[in-house]
């Protein structure tokens, strides 16, 4: 009986693998980590691509169909990201990809997406050498760090008067390009570099860090860390009696954030793409919409989800068809008005124009102090 | 030199939770033999369920602690009532498949309850930081020093000095003789489960109000955990103590004087030396036998 | 023995016209994964299978093979007729330095130290950035199979790890009937037995330790140009979950069973999908549920049910028709 059973899902697997028929929507995939440990910001995502989908199938969608998303699980990791993209490609029919979360899955789809010649815009991936792959599928609607790095070292060295900074990064390819941007970058100023340490992912207790850092004595700490781990080390710092000015780069002008961390959140800097607080009409509009759906103000993922499935929607509006090279094409010439500005693209589809934002935290709200358009990689 | 005395600080209170967080696993793994891979994640829900209760439900911290205690005894009973205990005695491998098992269910259904974001537990005392000469800790952490001391303490002595202890041991070093002197094993066992489920689950609340409770910490715990108890022999409370600071001094000192990136590789390296040499474990007087 | 044999062959052999039948490249996808897999929960079934200590650190030499394959593509420039076995025998060293440490010990004490062993080599490989690359991995591993000769399209990959699979089989089925084969049997069902007849529980159990490795190496070099991309999290127990969920569910101890488990498991992951949020939670339930109800896997049911029916075959028949 039992085997009857797993024969049965056995064959309802294969039969519900053959492909979909005659398609009334226009299917858009989107792989993002939704179990995991990154869940959290893989779900923020999802969350503003799924408004960005709304919005767009309630001005009448594009082609005179609405836009279907499809949700798959990577969970991060490059093995099940390229299941979900195989699924969404195969079973699905989909005629653009947005994902992946991670820059390690995001390079293991890469070549995937260039083989079905289908195009793949990551919101989010920020290795610098994703978009020097000479992959002409990949656009990448998001900063690099060293983007953000020339962007705002200046201003940070200037303003919190740096002179002797310590780095603290988490142990993977987006923490390791964070400290090493912004102190190249620094260190061009005349800031001098006192320690650089990485923690793992998932770390819970950093004093013995912060005892190396307090023996270090220096006057500004650079941290690239997410809301998980980020919350607790900004915290810890204050418990350990240090009143070094924090400043670094991870979704930290968020709500979240700063009820995890609390008062320890107080007057600490961060380098975003976007704050729920930058204070356009559109981004306004932006606000409202999501807060009204999701109950909370949107963080840096929220938007990056909103803004890739725009680009991506738009484009196939602006193509006509939903042929992949027409997408494709009509992709590179992306002028998208996003809520932080303007996303265009470079040959390499790397994005540029758009604002990024230095953010103060003050009584609990993200304040923006400083805003420059993001350029063109030279 | 002048660091010494707050990496030894940090180290200690480390060990302190990792003995509490490993308590649990002393009991199951140590003693019942059961190698729980579910184990990070009843310490995962006692974070989650503090947080429900604190914030939800608005009760204070110690009564919020009381309620996730004995919620999670019921969770723990049931769960060797229904699944545990139709594996028992038929070695490592069915029980393995199905904590994993039971762990990927916990994990997911609890993403799907309450979502990724990570929670805070409201502390049962302000954070700031206090100082001993030259040595920062908080108020928070020396309450959970305190609080993990009882608890080992009070798990020890319900061990040692209960009519449910004695019964515990009875069954453990030989569960037929316990049976036939009238000691109802399949309560004995279940009731070790369900304390080694609320000492994880404690330790899990605990701790979320220093750091933060989120569906997806448990891993790295039980990771953690299998080490401490191997460490310090199974089924030996003395030996989980100094499984917990024998591994949190050795990774605030490796982190400090060497590098932060590779702490984590010292609790593994500490498990295979000790194996190599001392295979019974720091603490355990008998050796094992296949 | 010869049905078991006969199987396998037809498995193979039916295997190697599916490229041929199905042109849908998802589904050829997943039967490449599977067929990964297979190897996998194959060489690890020869350790918990036929040793009978059950190691929590395959991913060890998945993982050294998945790095030596990368490492020698992407540095060298190799091709994968080379990567491929060269990948299987650095795992193979691996698994003697390891078998040599861990094999001494038993039960629980032996689950623990092979995990540690996998988690040291992962920490390893985030960590040591002149030689992997740490966390940001080795991307760009290349897919040619003799000099210049790419591998393509899906069908290529189909039929090199089909042969993968054949080649783990075709060892894994020679130690099974070999006389260190039965030697392991022995020792499994009784170490003291098994030594007072003269049997070097030490030695069969390397053997089958180093097989396993030298297997799981394969297919972790074979992993590392299928999806072109090798980071820290090939040692990552999740691997490992799996691995050892379709051993079990197909019935460790023979060697159809891993192969069974690993069709079912891959396809039942896929198929799980269609439950969006629910997928995990489910797939969590149902490897519950398989240890409750089928606590020898899917061969050891199959293998009741035959004895069942041998015994009182007409009884059974008329429950078949009452159920």
């Amino acid at each position: 009986m039992r085997n009857v059973v797993l024969g049965g899902l056995l064959l309802t697997g294969v039969a519900a693998s053959v492909p979909a028929q005659a398609q009334d929507t226009v299917r858009i995939g989107l792989v993002q980590p939704l179990t995991g440990s990154v869940a959290y910001n893989g779900k923020s995502v999802v969350e503003g691509a799924r408004l960005a989908v709304e919005d767009m199938n309630a001005a009448g969608g594009v082609l005179g169909k609405k836009i279907e998303l499809i949700v798959e699980d990577g969970q991060c990791t490059p093995a099940n990201s390229v299941n979900a993209v195989e699924k969404l490609v195969q079973k699905d029919k989909v005629v653009t990809l947005v994902g992946a979360f991670c820059s390690s899955a995001t390079a293991a789809i890469m070549p995937v997406a260039q083989k079905y010649k289908l195009p793949l815009i990551t919101g989010v991936s920020s290795k610098a050498s994703l978009t020097e792959q000479g992959n002409p599928y990949f656009f990448r609607a998001a900063e690099t760090d060293a983007l953000m790095a020339e962007a705002f070292a200046k201003i940070l060295a200037n303003d919190l008067k740096l002179t002797k900074v310590a780095y603290i990064g988490v142990n993977d390819d987006w923490g390791r390009g964070g400290v090493e941007e912004f102190s190249r970058d620094l260190t061009a100023l005349g800031v001098k570099t006192v320690l650089t340490e990485y923690f793992d992912h998932g770390a819970t207790d950093f004093f013995t860090l912060l005892t190396k850092l307090r023996a270090a004595k220096p006057d500004g700490v650079f941290v690239a860390a997410e809301t998980q781990d980020g919350s607790i080390l900004v915290k810890q710092i204050r418990e350990m009696g240090l009143d070094t000015k924090v400043f670094g780069v991870g979704s930290w002008a968020t709500a979240d954030f700063i009820n995890l961390t609390g008062e320890a959140a107080e007057g600490i800097h961060a380098a975003v793409p976007y704050a729920s607080s930058m204070d356009t009409p559109r981004n306004q509009a932006f606000v409202q919409k999501y807060q009204a759906k999701y109950g909370i103000k949107p963080g840096k993922y929220g938007a990056a989800g909103y803004n890739a499935l725009n680009i991506a929607g738009q484009a196939i509006a602006r193509a006509g068809g939903t042929d992949a090279e027409a997408i494709r094409a009509s992709l590179a010439k992306t002028s998208y008005e996003a809520p932080n500005g303007v996303y265009k693209f470079t040959d390499k589809g790397q994005a540029y124009g758009f604002e990024a934002v230095l953010v103060r935290i003050e009584k609990g709200e993200p304040k923006v102090i400083a805003s420059t358009p993001v350029d063109a990689p030279h | 030199m002048d660091l010494f005395p707050q990496f030894l600080a940090n180290g200690l209170v480390m060990g302190v939770f990792y003995a509490l967080s490993a308590l649990g696993l002393t009991l199951i793994f140590g003693l019942m033999r059961v190698v729980n891979f579910a184990h990070g994640e009843f310490y995962m829900l006692g974070g989650v369920s503090g947080w429900f209760v604190t914030n939800h439900l608005g009760l204070d911290f110690f009564s919020g602690l009381i309620v996730v205690a004995a919620f999670m005894a019921a969770v723990g009973w049931l769960v060797d009532r229904f699944l545990i205990e139709r594996v028992r005695g038929q070695g490592e491998e069915p029980g393995i498949l199905l904590t994993i098992g039971l762990s990927i269910f916990l994990v997911n259904g609890t993403l799907l309850l309450v979502g990724p974001a990570p929670m805070k537990v409201a502390g049962a005392m302000a954070e700031g930081p206090l100082f001993f000469g030259p040595i920062a800790v908080t108020k928070l952490r020396l309450l959970a020093v305190a609080v993990g001391i009882a608890l080992i303490v009070g798990a020890h002595l319900l061990i040692r000095r209960t009519r449910l202890g004695a019964a515990m041991r009875a069954t453990f070093q030989d569960p037929m003789a316990a049976s036939l002197a009238g000691i109802r094993t399949g309560h004995v066992y279940a009731a070790t489960f369900a304390l080694g489920c609320t000492l994880a689950a404690l330790s899990g609340m605990l701790l979320a109000s220093i750091y933060s409770a989120q569906a997806s910490v448990g891993g790295l715990i039980s990771l953690k955990s299998f080490v401490v108890v191997i460490l310090g022999g199974m089924g030996s409370f003395a030996g989980a103590i100094a499984g917990g600071l024998l591994l949190g001094v050795a990774e605030a000192m490796w982190g400090g004087y060497v590098s932060m990136g590779m702490v984590d590789v010292i609790g593994f390296v500490l498990v295979i030396l000790i194996l190599l040499f001392r295979p019974q474990g720091l603490f355990s007087i008998r050796t094992e036998r296949a | 023995m010869t049905l078991e044999r006969n199987i396998l062959l037809a498995f193979l052999a039916g295997a190697a016209l599916l490229p041929f039948a199905v042109t849908d490249q998802y589904i050829l996808h997943l039967a490449i994964m599977a067929l990964f897999y297979a190897v996998l929960a194959s060489s690890l079934n020869l350790v918990v299978g036929y040793v009978g200590e059950f190691s929590l650190g395959h991913t060890a030499f998945l993982g050294t093979g998945a790095y030596t394959a990368a490492l020698l593509s992407t540095q060298a420039g190799m091709p994968m007729w080379v990567t491929i076995p060269l990948a299987g025998l650095v795992s193979a060293v691996f698994g003697f330095a390891i078998g040599a440490i861990t094999l001494r010990l038993q039960g629980p004490y032996f689950v623990i130290v092979t995990l540690s062993f996998a988690e040291v080599l992962r920490i390893v490989a985030n960590n040591w950035i002149a030689v992997t690359n740490g966390p940001m991995g080795l991307a760009g591993v290349g897919q040619n199979l003799f000099g210049d000769v790419a591998v393509t399209d899906k069908a290529g990959f189909f039929l090199i790890v089909l042969g993968i699979a054949a080649v783990a089989l075709y060892f894994s089925y020679r130690f099974v009937y070999s006389n260190a084969g039965r030697a392991a049997v022995a020792v499994r069902e009784n170490r003291y037995v098994a030594q007072s007849i003269g049997v070097d529980p030490f030695g069969t159990a390397m053997q089958a330790f180093v097989l396993g490795a030298f297997l799981a190496g394969l297919a972790g070099g074979f992993y590392a140009h299928y999806i072109s991309f090798v980071g820290p999290e090939v040692f990552r127990f999740a691997f490992m979950a799996t691995m050892i969920i379709m051993v079990l569910l197909g019935g460790k101890g023979t060697l159809i069973g891993p192969l069974a488990g690993a069709v079912i498991v891959t396809v039942l992951e896929e198929y799980l999908r269609e439950v969006q949020e629910l997928r995990l939670t489910l797939f969590g339930l149902i490897v519950m549920a398989i240890v409750l109800f089928l606590p020898n896997g899917l061969m050891g049911f199959i293998a009741l049910r035959r004895e069942q029916q041998a015994a009182k075959p007409t009884l059974n028949a008329a429950k078949e028709r009452t159920v």
